[in-house]
């Protein structure tokens, strides 16, 4: 008898089998039931091809964004509104990856893990009602100042993690839909939300993250000074700064965005430690803003000789940043260190009632502060307060020289040091040239109209 | 949890309208029926999952828990004073460590002979030893009889075989933790209570979702049902004999079935219950049958000789549906012969531990295997093909313990499957699709995308019994019975009910360790693994992960011949945990 129930075990075998095939449906489940319900065989939320389901997306003041209304789309009634968040809804033909109507479409039809398609009132299948965090009005203003120039701003409360402004140009009506194809130079990556999924050479915005990794890791960097002669060889190559700065302190050094000053810095830190810094700073990681990734900025030293390192300390070198997760690190300095996850949908995914943002400290208190105050002292000492009444602000511009004949990218970022606004903001403008003269301005604007609503 | 949460903030909202409608005075009788059937909905779509969980627990931890005493059934007394106890009907003897008793010496045989108690009279049988058995003195040919008291020698070594005790086989040896019948039996009246809970609700709950479309035979149906099942109940207990917690799983996956139905094809659910009695049946005739081996052994040449018939039959005479010839017309029913074939297929596989050990071979069985298999790829009934292999290597390497001949096997049969893929169409065809169902989501991977989209309209509990879309397609309560179950009952239900089909493996094996007969265990063994497999082809080739095969879900899908041939292979596995009155002196409880 011992003999064959010793061999019964070979059953088990089978029963694993059946484990492993119930495993691997589950997790195809979690993972793909969103999208197998949308499938216009679904009878639960089609009827003849046409969607029954009724939801709706907001902006944060209850201004209608998109809406599916037996089974057609309709969009806000305002042009400029519907260009300016073209990107937030997604259009007509689905092209928009990270459009509302793409990305939250489980969301629309009411879709959920718990209750699938279930819903208390059978008559109305019950779409969604989507409120994002965003403000209408102050996207149409920041995509209108940027004018015909691509690129894209974003504005977000650094407490709670709502995202209040989103632009991102080129953009278009999504009810008169251009011949994008047909005009490849205008509509260049116009299906590309670019605060979301774009990543461009920062630049001397990437000061700060030296900047970080200096005051946590060089001793007496209060009172230490380098010295610039306009010009720093290294090898054959070498860093340049438009005049030289004399002996600068760290302070001096990145309000005057000091290339020669920064590149010592960044070899005196070495590849080890600034990329550390780089890493916390949120670059070569995604965010996930309500399940959308946003791209990955990338800063990658592992090859990097000692000019290479000097170049990545002032944002050249192969860098790139993603405006969003920028932006959250800018958040992050004006929060204590602490980076809160930005959220786009009102209320987020949280349990019930209790939205507690995703939190995460990637500095020191006492770091955060000190850049802050640094940030503070190049909008005194070299932005100009005049330009930015009443704003607090704290903020560092970049010129990031792409190569070729193209003109640099502009960036300007930083955040407000007010208790009633607590708001970081980032703009960049593609190929326009300085950052202090092309992208200060725009920030300035969407920030003012931010406050004085 | 969100949406969770958002259903209570709606039908708060839905009830305070419609409170402030009647007040007013403009909601007539209908809208207030209707609101009371919403929020009923509402209400048992979260306690169905619990009352699963509850019921699936109870039983399963009851039937784990469900392991007899050691009994000992005699002894043999060795030269130097110590006892040895036999443990089972069929004990081996030899050098071998796996041998039942183990003689340590070179002059034994590894595997030297099998002692067998059966109607209360033990038996030796030599199994081919070198150094030979001999009782009294006189060698044993092939078997002989032995008394209590007589001295067996095993090639030299001798032994006497003594009663259990004054007290007659049967006596404990150990006491172990064993929970009181008492607990036992308020463990599964508890189950059987949950049970009819669950029914009561879900009958409620399908007559609302039916709304117009119900019809009388879906009441009627579970009216009976259940009073049936009262009915079991009340004579077991009355009866007050050993557990039924297997009987009760099996109801409550019968009783899902015939939800199903109802949801998708209410005219067949007489039929089905009429299976289901027929099953019940079918379960009891084989349980009593086989309780005593050698009534196995006859049952088991009697149904080799009823299934060769009943193929042949079925080639000759049977009816083609969706190029499967699998059912046979006998004017007034169809019925599927291969269905009924599957009891023969595990009870050929079965024998006793002595013959097991005398003849080594399996000739007899591999070509009564060969036969079936071949007959049902004639049939194209692949799926079955499937089922049958897989109880076959189960069987095979019990039976053998030999890996190699078995992986020989399988290897002939994995070219006989490529040939098959490559050159039959039809099974062609759907091997195309696996895996990229959704590029052919209306033609060949039809079925799977709807089981999978009607799956994910469920969520984790499920829309409710009767509001499915899934009950539309054709054949969906046969073949695409998971995906029913995760649509209207939801994924958490579904997910359980697949895991018991995990479990009766598991118990098959749990009771093999224990077995009186090597033919038990086998029985049990061979029984679980076709109903693994089945569940399997059904759960997971709907769902893209396996080819889909068109194959029935035990006890859950509609269809007679499957009823009760499923339940007849349940009472095998029922058989192997009968351990006290099961044949001749042993019966004593
Ligand atoms: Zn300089």
């Amino acid at each position: 008898m011992n003999l064959v129930s010793k061999r019964a075990a070979v059953l088990l075998f089978f029963s694993l089998l059946l484990l492993i095939g119930l495993s691997i449906f589950s997790i195809r489940y979690f993972h793909k039931a969103s999208t197998w319900i949308q499938h216009p065989a679904n009878k639960h939320l089609f009827e003849n091809g046409k969607l029954l389901s009724q939801g709706a997306i907001y902006d944060r003041r209850g201004n209608i964004l998109v809406q599916i209304n037996d089974g057609s789309i309709n969009f806000n009634e305002d042009k400029t509104v519907r260009t300016a968040l073209m990107h937030v809804t997604g259009d007509l033909g689905n092209n928009v990856e990270t459009g509302a109507l793409v990305a939250f479409r489980d969301k629309l039809s009411g879709w959920n893990i718990v209750n699938g398609l279930y819903s208390l009132d059978k008559r109305t299948i019950s779409g969604k009602e989507i409120s994002l965090t965003l403000d209408a009005g102050l996207c149409a203003l920041a995509y209108n100042k940027l004018g015909n120039r691509q690129g894209a701003v974003g504005v977000y409360n650094y407490k709670t993690g709502e995202i209040l402004c989103l632009a991102s140009s080129p953009s278009f009506d999504p009810l008169n839909p251009p011949d994008v194809k047909g005009n490849p130079g205008k509509y260049e990556g116009v299906y590309i939300n670019r605060f979301l999924s774009s990543a461009y050479t920062p630049g001397s915005v990437f000061k700060l993250v030296t900047a970080a990794a200096a005051i946590d890791n060089i001793d007496d960097n209060e009172n230490k000074t380098y010295l610039c002669e306009g010009n720093l060889q290294i090898g054959k190559d070498a860093v340049t700064c438009m005049s030289s700065h004399g002996e600068v302190t760290l302070e001096q050094a990145l309000a005057n965005s000091c290339n020669c000053a920064f590149a010592r810095i960044a070899i005196e830190l070495g590849k080890g430690k600034l990329q550390e810094y780089a890493n916390r700073a949120g670059f070569n990681s995604s965010l996930a803003i309500d399940g959308i990734k946003t791209a990955v900025g990338k800063v990658d030293l592992a090859e990097a000789k000692e000019i290479d390192l000097a170049w990545a300390g002032i944002g050249q070198y192969t860098n790139t940043a993603n405006p969003l997760n920028f932006m959250a690190f800018m958040g992050a300095i004006a929060h204590n260190g602490m980076r809160v996850a930005p959220q786009i949908i009102q209320g987020g995914e949280e349990l019930l009632f209790i939205n507690t943002p995703k939190k995460e400290r990637i500095l020191s208190p006492q770091t955060a502060e000190r850049l802050k105050q640094m940030m503070r002292n190049n909008t005194l000492s070299v932005y100009g307060e005049g330009n930015f009444k009443g704003l607090e602000l704290c903020a560092k511009s970049g010129t990031a020289q792409v190569g070729g004949e193209k003109k640099p990218h502009a960036w300007f970022a930083g955040f407000l040091d007010r208790e009633d606004f607590p708001l970081a903001f980032v703009v960049v403008v593609e190929n326009s040239g300085s950052g202090v003269k092309f992208a200060a301005p725009i920030a300035a604007s969407v920030l003012q109209q931010a406050i004085n609503y | 949890m969100n949406g969770l949460w958002e259903n209570v903030a709606k039908l708060l909202e839905l009830c305070s309208a419609k409170v402030a409608g009647i007040f007013a005075g403009n909601a007539g009788l209908f809208s207030y029926l209707e609101m009371t059937a919403g929020l009923f909905t509402f209400l048992v779509r979260g306690i169905f999952p619990l009352l699963t969980a509850a019921v699936l627990f109870l039983c399963i931890s009851s039937l784990l828990q469900n392991r007899k005493e050691d009994k000992i059934w005699g002894y043999l007394l060795a030269k130097d004073g110590s006892r040895i106890p036999l443990k089972h009907w069929e004990n081996s003897l030899g050098r071998s460590k796996m041998s039942d008793i183990v003689i340590a010496f070179a002059f034994v045989s590894r595997s030297h002979a099998v002692l067998t108690f059966r109607n209360g009279v033990w038996h030796i049988t030599d199994v081919g030893s070198k150094g030979g058995v001999e009782v009294n003195g006189a060698k044993v040919e092939k078997s002989d009889l032995v008394n209590y008291g007589d001295t067996i020698s095993f090639a030299g070594l001798e032994m006497v075989l003594a009663p259990a005790e004054e007290a007659g086989p049967g006596r404990k040896e150990t006491a172990p933790v064993s929970p009181s019948p008492l607990d036992k039996q308020n463990k599964s009246g508890l189950a059987f209570t949950l049970i009819l809970l669950f029914q009561i609700l879900g009958a409620v709950q399908i007559c609302i979702s039916l709304g117009e479309g119900l019809v009388p035979a879906v009441p009627v149906t579970f009216l009976i049902f259940i009073l049936s099942e009262c009915l079991f109940y009340i004579t077991v207990c009355w009866w007050g004999r050993g557990s039924f917690d297997l009987e009760l799983l099996l109801f409550f996956l019968c009783g899902l079935g015939l939800f199903n139905i109802a949801s998708a094809n209410p005219d067949f659910l007489y039929k089905q219950l009429v299976a289901i009695y027929l099953g019940i049946v079918a379960y009891t005739v084989i349980g009593a049958v086989i309780k005593d081996p050698e009534r196995a052994r006859k049952l088991k040449y009697a149904l080799v000789a009823t299934a060769v018939v009943l193929l042949a039959l079925n080639l000759t005479i049977g009816e083609t549906y969706f190029g499967a010839k699998r059912w046979v017309d006998l004017g007034f029913t169809t019925f599927q012969p291969s269905e009924f074939v599957k009891i023969a297929f595990v009870m050929a596989g079965t024998a006793t531990l002595d013959r097991l050990l005398t003849t080594r071979n399996m000739t007899a069985f591999i070509i009564f295997a060969g036969v079936c298999i071949g007959a049902l790829v004639l049939m194209r009934d692949f799926g079955t093909v499937v089922v049958f292999f897989g109880a076959f290597i189960v069987i095979a390497f019990m039976r053998s313990g030999d890996l190699r001949t078995i992986a020989f096997i399988s290897s002939g049969a994995a070219i006989g499957a490529l040939a098959v893929i490559s050159f039959i169409p039809y099974i062609a065809s759907r091997f195309a699709v696996w895996g990229k169902v959704w590029e052919y989501a209306d033609t060949a991977g039809y079925q799977q995308t709807r089981t999978m989209i009607a799956a994910a309209s469920g969520g984790l509990m499920g829309v409710g019994t009767g509001n499915g879309f899934l009950a539309n397609v054709a054949a969906a309560e046969t073949d695409l019975a998971f995906g029913m179950l995760c649509e209207e009952w939801g994924l958490l239900v579904a997910l359980m009910i697949a895991l018991v089909f995990v479990f009766f493996a598991i118990y098959a094996v749990f009771l093999a360790k224990g077995c009186r007969s090597s033919l038990y265990a086998i029985a049990a063994c061979g029984a679980a693994s076709m109903l693994l497999l089945q569940a399997a082809l059904n759960i997971l080739g709907p769902m893209d992960i396996l080819p889909l095969t068109g194959i029935t879900l035990p006890f859950v899908s509609r269809g007679g011949s499957s009823m009760v041939a499923t339940w007849g292979l349940l009472a095998l596995l029922k058989s192997a945990g009968n351990r006290f009155n099961a044949g001749g002196a042993g019966d004593m409880t």
